[in-house]
């Protein structure tokens, strides 16, 4: 997360908004945030349905067959201004990577 | 009854198994099983250079490199182990994304320290912190000491964190001693040579990057 506000520069210059969404209430995420010094939205998806929705439970439900909560695996999406996911990584974010493609983006929605 | 081997078909045996061996190896050397290449190339400056990407001036040979492999830390290091009853170390850092994401050099060094040796259980204090000039860059070089009794360890660090157009890296040294241990100061001299000489040989991504938004009109 520190390494998304670290190139949050680049993202704004790329039109691009971040977007943190973990399964831990408001109150946690608030303190995250601060630890982090975050300056962009953390969404308190507590009911799980975005993770499953992304698929950042693979083949997993987002509860476990005894009733109790799993939680998010790490992936990061890139949505384009279509809403067309141009992008789906699990693991730690590889920032180059994000860049490089939301560069390209930005290029095909200016016709450049 | 014992089979006594003759000294001609023993001698010949040897020859033979020499020649196998010889065969074998000689094969290795054509199938790929070559030394790999150092990462440090020495200069006729007295220097080294990393990987294409950095040249500086090298610590003694006591100290080893330590690379990054993907996903690590730190961009390059360098160790050096102590021998002796306890498991002392010191280490070299640089790091070309430090902790933080201020891009104010006095603002990142406060988030820095927060975080600064906190997997180790060391809860460094800054000594002392002074506004200097890294290769003609503002930098802040920042001296931190803390101690992990339940461990009966204490670490000595010395970091310099400089703005560079829009990033800010970083060079950390810590040395780790027992309590009863006394730092090197020499250690903290390497660091300083090593740290004076270091030298960007190739922009690095986001410097490119950069140039790319900029032709892309963004």
């Amino acid at each position: 997360m520190d390494g998304h506000q670290r190139d949050l520069y680049l993202y704004e210059r790329l039109n691009a908004k971040v977007l943190g969404v973990s399964m831990d209430d408001v109150t946690t995420n608030k303190y995250f945030a601060q630890s982090l010094w975050l300056e962009f939205p953390l969404i308190s998806n507590t009911l799980a349905w975005m993770g499953k929705a992304y698929g950042a439970y693979s083949d997993k439900p987002p509860f476990a067959p005894d009733g109790s909560l799993l939680t998010f695996g790490r992936l990061t999406v890139v949505i384009d201004k279509k809403g067309i996911v141009r992008y789906a990584k699990k693991g730690s974010p590889n920032n180059q990577e994000i860049l490089e493609l939301l560069l390209k983006l930005g290029k095909e929605f200016r016709g450049k | 009854m014992k089979t006594r081997i003759r000294p001609g078909l023993a001698l010949g045996l040897v020859v033979a198994l020499s020649v196998i061996t010889g065969l074998f190896l000689g094969g290795c050397a054509t199938m790929g099983f070559e030394k790999p290449k150092s990462a440090l190339t020495l200069t006729d400056r007295g220097t080294v250079i990393y990987l294409d990407k950095y040249e500086f001036k090298r610590p003694p040979s006591d100290w080893q490199l330590l690379k990054n492999l993907e996903g690590g830390d730190f961009e390059l290091g360098f160790l050096k182990i102590e021998k002796g009853p306890f498991p002392s170390q010191s280490t070299f850092i640089y790091d070309d994304a430090p902790f933080g994401s201020s891009r104010d050099l006095e603002t990142r060094a406060k988030q820095y320290c927060t975080r600064f040796l906190f997997n180790s259980g060391v809860l460094p204090d800054v000594k002392k912190q002074d506004n200097v000039q890294l290769w003609g860059q503002p930098a802040i070089a920042i001296y931190l000491e803390g101690e992990n009794p339940n461990r009966d360890e204490k670490a000595r660090s010395m970091v310099y964190l400089v703005k560079m157009g829009d990033r800010i890296i970083s060079f950390a040294l810590t040395q780790w001693r027992s309590m009863q241990g006394t730092f090197d100061q020499e250690a903290f001299t390497q660091f300083e040579t090593f740290v004076q000489s270091f030298k960007f040989l190739k922009k690095s991504f986001r410097e490119n990057f950069e140039d790319e938004l900029k032709k892309a009109g963004l």
